[in-house]
């Protein structure tokens, strides 16, 4: 009985204060079309599907398959002005709570980003956000439907859109390219990294290519992960009705799944979406001076993250080889960013897969000696569920520092972001390669499965995010 | 393994009325008197079967402080179902139910199942609201209502169950667009042969992606 009492007493002291700002999320009418809450929960599905296109074409080239789907664009039309449509009414009701969240806790970052909230409030009063995010939406159809007509679309001023829009449309191109830029940034230096982690389980693959398709389509990861995951348990689901003695097979979408990683991932995108969001209606309310500075400001971001190098051959096997130094520089990274207790899970998975790995490669020295060598299904599971953990680990990370940089307007620059992700990659790379050895060693033959594209995606999927993110903190920072 | 239905759901509420608990007690059960602040969400999952169809739930775990408020408001999108948990040792927690009633309306899809779920009932002596006063405010706004003790696991799996449930039954009603991940219902993997428009739109991914 007292071993309830106590934390729930503890808990107590922290809620007096808040009850005074109880009717604050309240009062947003009119801010957020409260007559169509049907339609505002269309957002995810739709614009997720919408997010590939923006990304992909500036850094690979694919545009037969941009325009395949762009051919699906039409039908769903309707549903996405809706969609954005409650999407931008949100924005509304949440400027009202930082508002108040503002006044409450006094910060410099918190006054910036009330005045950034202030000047949206104002400006979007001519048009409404309705109509506003119809256009913002057919700009970035238009958008998609061609990568090289971005620039032109920027630089060209008013566009046949709408006339009276005009303004707007530049605007919002505008921060299309920019954010295309950015994400190019990114991705060039991360593709890198995932294609070399990548190569490490499916060498030879045959349907590596074809699966490494499914990164270029018009989906988000955590779809594209879902999808993976539903087909390997319809699979297994069948295996086991046929074939009950059949060998379990490990499939990363579901260990990663299992390790909570798609909902960490899901979380991310939905925090991802409403900043890019946010990000997008400040930068329509700037104009002249004000719009230079702060396009100045992502570009130093694209930069820091451009920056991000990492050479897999440099990941040298004999130099941590107990993972203390990863360790080490994963602490801190993360330091005083009060996310101590997930990097902790994500040490340890580390540390997991280490000692698996020195099994799988030692099994002799365990004193075990009639144990049978340990078979390249054995192996390959282990390597799989291993790889699953610490991607799930690693989003379970970048999802609660995004949790805390929100809930903080902690300064953390795109630096320490962009220094974390080269830790982490070089800790998988690294792991990767180990559990190659044991694979070869084992003498494994079969065909790679689909995970090494979806790994490479999380990784660039998740520091695309952050990349908006950052947009999101440079504009609160400084306007 | 494999579930005919996914429903999300969430748990909402003040801080340290045991949201968490409920979920541990729920995922795990066990009981920690002992928990960690909840940042931002946290995430449970479990398989449960109604009506001879297994359905796994995912739980998405919020925070309760009032700081993190406008972060978890954006995790509210697509629940088919949510847990308002308050603490009948506490009145203010009580008392704050029309606040978190309003911002889940406002911030999710309608058909949304609520169930009012009154905490600690293993700490009558220290009793603040009265159980009738729980039904009558679940009555007013059309929620499920329940007590619970997430220490002593009393009515913890009827509560989960139960709104899944209710969901069950709006589906077969036809309330829920299934095809809609936004009513936070999705189609287990072995209905393959379901084909909405979205579906369809998939399928082209899965040839064009050889994954066979």
């Amino acid at each position: 009985m007292s071993d309830s009492e106590a934390p729930h007493q503890s808990a107590d002291g922290t809620e007096g204060p808040p009850k005074m700002e109880d009717p604050s999320p309240a009062q947003t009418p009119g801010s957020s079309s409260p007559s169509t809450p049907d339609h505002s929960a269309d957002v995810a599905p739709t614009r997720k599907a919408r997010r590939r296109p923006e990304a992909q074409p500036a850094a690979e080239t694919e545009p037969p398959a941009g325009g395949e789907e762009e051919q699906q664009q039409p039908a769903t039309t309707p549903s996405e002005s809706t969609v954005s449509q409650g999407g931008w009414g949100y924005w509304g009701s949440w400027g009202k709570s930082i508002l108040s969240t503002a006044t409450a806790t006094v910060t410099t970052v918190g006054q910036g980003l009330t005045q950034v909230i202030e000047k949206a409030e104002t400006s979007l009063g001519i048009p409404s956000p309705t109509e506003l995010s119809t256009k913002v939406e057919e700009e970035e159809k238009r958008q998609g439907e061609g990568s090289s007509e971005v620039e032109k679309a920027a630089t060209d001023g008013p566009s046949p859109v709408g006339s009276a829009m005009g303004m707007l449309s530049s605007l919002t191109s505008v921060v299309q390219t920019t954010g295309k830029t950015v994400i190019s940034g990114g991705l060039d230096a991360l593709e890198f990294i995932g294609k070399k982690t990548m190569d490490v389980i499916a060498e030879g693959d045959p349907g590596f290519k074809k699966t490494k398709g499914l990164m270029h389509r018009n989906a988000t990861l955590s779809q594209v992960l879902r999808e993976a995951k539903e087909r390997e348990e319809l699979q297994t689901a069948e295996d086991g009705s046929s074939d009950a003695e059949k060998k379990v097979v490990a499939h990363y979408g579901m260990l990663f799944d299992e390790f909570q990683g798609l909902s960490h991932l899901e979380a991310l995108e939905m925090l991802s979406r409403e900043s890019e969001a946010k990000v997008k209606s400040v930068l329509t309310t700037l104009s002249g001076e004000e719009l230079v500075r702060l396009r100045e400001e992502l570009d130093q971001i694209k930069d820091s993250f451009s920056m991000v190098e990492f050479d897999d051959e440099e990941v040298d096997d004999k130099k941590d080889e107990d993972g203390t130094e990863f360790e080490k520089e994963l602490t801190s990274s993360v330091d005083g960013l009060s996310v101590s207790a997930t990097a902790d899970k994500l040490s340890k998975a580390c540390r997991n897969a280490r000692s698996t790995i020195s099994h799988m490669s030692n099994p002799q020295e365990d004193g075990e000696a009639d144990e049978k060598t340990h078979s390249a299904e054995d192996v390959h599971a282990a390597a799989i569920r291993s790889l699953a953990e610490l991607t799930a680990r690693s989003i379970e990370l970048f999802h609660k520092l995004a949790e805390m940089i929100l809930f903080s307007n902690h300064n953390m620059g795109a630096g320490v972001l962009a220094q974390l992700t080269v830790v982490l990659c070089k800790e998988i790379s690294l792991l990767s390669k180990k559990f190659t050895s044991c694979l070869t060693a084992a003498g494994f033959k079969e065909k790679g499965d689909i995970l090494n594209p979806l790994i490479t995606g999380v990784f660039l999927e998740v520091c695309v995010h952050f990349l908006v993110y950052n947009k999101e903190f440079a504009i609160s920072f400084n306007h | 393994m494999a579930y005919a239905y996914l429903f999300k759901y969430i748990i909402i509420g003040d801080t340290g009325v045991g949201k968490s608990c409920l979920l541990l007690q729920f995922t795990d059960k066990r009981f920690q008197p002992v928990h960690d602040l909840t940042i931002g969400v946290e995430f449970g999952a479990r398989m449960i079967t109604i009506d001879g169809k297994q359905i796994k739930l995912q739980i998405w775990d919020t925070a309760g402080q009032e700081s993190f408020r406008s972060i978890t408001r954006s995790y509210y999108r697509g629940a088919a179902g949510a847990l308002l948990v308050y603490d009948i040792t506490r009145r203010d927690t009580f008392n704050h139910l029309t606040t978190w009633l309003e911002d889940a309306r406002q911030h999710s899809n309608s058909n949304m199942v609520i169930m009012l779920i009154g905490n600690k009932s293993d700490l009558e002596s220290r009793r603040e609201v009265k159980k009738e006063e729980g039904e009558a405010f679940a009555r007013e706004h059309g929620l499920i209502f329940m007590e619970t003790s997430a220490k002593t696991a009393s009515n913890v799996e009827e509560a989960f169950i139960n709104t899944a449930k209710e969901i069950y039954e709006k589906i077969q009603e036809g309330v829920f667009d299934i095809n809609n991940e936004a009513n936070g219902i999705k189609i287990g993997p072995q209905h393959p042969t379901t084909n909405s428009p979205l579906s369809s739109n998939q399928g082209g991914q899965h040839a064009g992606g050889g994954c066979c």
